[in-house]
């Protein structure tokens, strides 16, 4: 069971076909919308009927591992199966060292640019290297000049962090040094310096006028604003390249997430898993082990523009449908997962938290609630959560 | 001459088994129509067992456990309930509901009433108006909520386009919690103000002739027709009118759902959709535990 775009669907479909020529295992597709797929799972899994392999995202998988949902592949994997994966990613499927799925691909936010727009700001060359990215001063700067620039009812900028994508906030956060929970993984950390420092300079992106305060946490979404011009930027996930490509009536360039005290960019992209409850374990086991194979896992990454998680595959070679120059860039964007942003995305009560993050972030921005108050809640809220 | 025994002696006779054998015959009949009665009456109740009674003690028994919608759950007593009791969200969807319900159904009988009075006149295009004001009632909420979102954008919706065509600076319907709310009342009165004005329309069929006869010659004029007699003839229609939207308007959820998702903030959480987050929104998509805000 996946949700998927027009091109996904076509790489799983052909994903499953050979499979089934190699297996000679009948597989049957079951294609969801995205905002359904979990639902069906959880009824499924309540009636005994849960699919026998499922698309789920790294910050949800581990809802489902904490409580036996998933099929633990130690005993079907080869002994050093970890060690083709980014470590990571491999971490991110994993719980007390046994993997419960495989890291299918990922993506990552980068900023992508109206060159028009940023043209007419005088924006100049765009930092093509991680070590020219932007400083977040740089980033302020250069979001006054396309203000400065902007037609009416335009905006120097886009965040994608609405509703699941709340955790993308966790960027700025990463990037002024701070984190969302202490290392133990089981206390709140944000509510610090050094987690006002990003509150405060994204919810003046909103009251600035920089983004429109429609697109807050639970606003509506940013890359249709972008594509119809509405941005002349946006934080964008290389998936959404190719709506954006198909869409957008100018060129498009990107260029890095600011940067602070480091770099930092989240971990997107999703995960197959098996159900623990599966009638055929060792036919799913398999058909993970397929899926996440290096050729078919390039072959998926290039039809979808998404990035591999094979340290093998290098993205740079791969035959990327939409704009393979982009992607380069974004690959080396990816680069910048940290594992500590991992392991505090992956927890098993993330969603949870992430469930606070947009109630919080939403009172920030939308609310007009000061910054250290806000900090205060959230902390309260993922105290709570973690406790129970 | 036979006389006829009353109807409650018939019964307790009837009862002796050495009663005559009409009365055995009566008896045998009243079973048999009792056991059709039941018979046919059987697949609704069946259906109403399985997918209403049931389904109402399964989610109350629900309601009695924690459970996080993977395995079983945990009994806790009333612990769900204190927790929305202490949930502010909780008494913010309330309020928002009971105001949205008591603008909601009076503007929408006021301009069903409105419409029907006009349409009930003989206009030409008549039967053209009448569908046309009732189609969004037909149509389906999703589609009303997507296209109501189309309008309602504040950065490339059709209304603040109009709204600046005119020189005004455009609305902040989806970033600022009247409007937003402004705009979920405006689709839902215009799609139930067709149902309304249908079911006035029928109602208005019904109002005697002579009374209007009656009351021109009396020297009454159009408006004191319309209050003093059109509006009292009309009042059992109204209370079912009520009672239908009201009932309609607390189920609203798909429009909410597709048009605002509940916000700005919790502006437009309503019960429903509220419900909805706490309880049916999938494991991974779960409401987070508030500590207060």
């Amino acid at each position: 069971m996946f949700w998927a775009g027009d091109a996904e669907l076509k790489a799983f479909q052909s994903l499953a076909a050979d499979f089934e020529q190699a297996e000679g295992v009948k597989v049957r597709l079951q294609q969801v919308p995205f905002a359904q797929l979990l639902t069906n799972v959880d009824a499924g899994l309540q009636s005994g009927q849960a699919p026998d392999v499922f698309r789920v995202t790294y910050t949800d998988l581990g809802v489902y591992s904490s409580r036996d949902a998933l099929l633990d592949l130690s005993g079907s994997v080869p002994g050093d199966y970890a060690s083709g994966f980014s470590p990571a990613l491999y971490a991110a499927v994993s719980r007390d060292g046994r993997p419960y799925g495989v890291p299918h691909h990922t993506d990552t936010s980068m900023v992508l640019v109206n060159t028009e727009a940023a043209s007419a700001a005088g924006l100049g060359a765009l930092p093509q290297t991680y070590d020219e990215a932007w400083t977040w001063d740089e980033f302020a700067a250069a979001l006054d000049k396309l203000k400065a620039a902007a037609k009416p009812r335009t905006y120097a900028t886009g965040l994608n962090l609405q509703l699941a994508g709340a955790y993308r906030w966790l960027n700025f956060v990463g990037q002024a040094g701070g984190r969302l929970l202490d290392e133990s993984l089981r206390a709140p950390a944000i509510d610090s310096p050094a987690g006002l420092e990003p509150l405060r300079f994204t919810q003046g992106l909103y009251s600035g006028g920089y983004v429109p305060r429609s697109t807050s946490a639970k606003g509506e979404y940013v890359g249709d604003l972008f594509t119809a011009g509405t941005l002349a930027t946006v934080l964008a996930g290389d998936f959404l390249l190719a709506d954006i490509d198909k869409g957008a009536s100018f060129d498009v360039s990107a260029t890095f997430l600011p940067v602070k005290e480091q770099a930092t960019a989240e971990l997107g992209g999703n995960a197959l898993v098996a159900t623990a409850a599966s009638g055929r374990k060792e036919q799913a086991a398999k058909f993970l082990q397929f899926a996440a194979s290096e050729e078919q896992m390039a072959k998926f990454c290039g039809a979808t523009n998404v990035l591999p998680t094979r340290t093998s595959i290098d993205a740079a070679d791969l035959d990327y449908a939409v704009r393979p120059d982009l992607m380069a860039l974004y690959l080396e964007q990816s680069r910048a997962i940290t594992p500590e942003i991992v392991q505090q995305v992956t927890v098993p009560e993330f969603n949870e938290v992430n469930a606070a993050l947009v109630e919080r972030l939403e009172q920030a921005f939308n609310g007009g609630r000061d910054a250290k108050e806000v900090l205060a809640g959230l902390s309260a809220d993922i105290e709570q959560v973690l406790a129970s | 001459m036979t006389v006829q025994a009353p109807p409650g002696q018939a019964a307790r006779t009837a009862a002796f088994p050495g009663a005559p054998p009409a009365r055995r015959r009566r008896r045998g009949r009243a079973v048999r129509e009792g056991a059709t009665a039941y018979l046919l009456i059987a697949p609704n109740l069946v259906l109403f067992g399985l997918f209403l009674l049931l389904p109402l003690v399964m989610t109350f028994v629900l309601a009695l456990q924690e459970s996080s919608g993977i395995g079983p759950g945990r009994w806790i007593g009333l612990g769900n309930y204190r927790q929305m009791a202490s949930d502010d969200v909780f008494w913010r969807s309330l309020v928002n509901t009971a105001v949205f319900v008591a603008v909601t159904v009076p503007a929408s009988l006021a301009i069903g009433l409105g419409l029907a009075l006009l349409l009930n006149r003989p206009i030409r295009g008549r039967a053209v108006f009448r569908s046309v004001f009732y189609l969004p009632y037909v149509i389906s909420g999703v589609v009303i909520g997507l296209t109501a979102d189309w309008m309602f954008n504040e950065n490339i919706g059709v209304v603040n386009k109009i709204l600046r065509l005119f020189g005004g600076d455009g609305v902040a319907w989806q970033s600022s919690p009247l409007p937003a709310f402004a705009s979920l009342v405006a689709v839902i009165v215009w799609s139930h103000v067709g149902f309304c004005m249908v079911i006035y329309l029928a109602g208005l069929q019904g109002v005697p002739r002579e009374r209007y006869e009656a009351a021109s010659v009396d020297g009454a004029t159009g408006w004191q027709l319309t209050r003093h007699v059109t509006l009292p003839a009309l009042r059992p229609t109204t209370f079912f009118l009520v009672v239908m939207m009201v009932i309609t308007t607390f189920q609203v959820f798909d429009v909410i759902f597709v048009l605002t998702g509940g916000g700005p903030g919790n502006a437009t959480q309503m019960l429903v959709t509220y419900a909805y987050a706490a309880g049916s929104a999938p494991a991974s998509r779960a409401t987070p535990r508030r500590s207060g805000s």
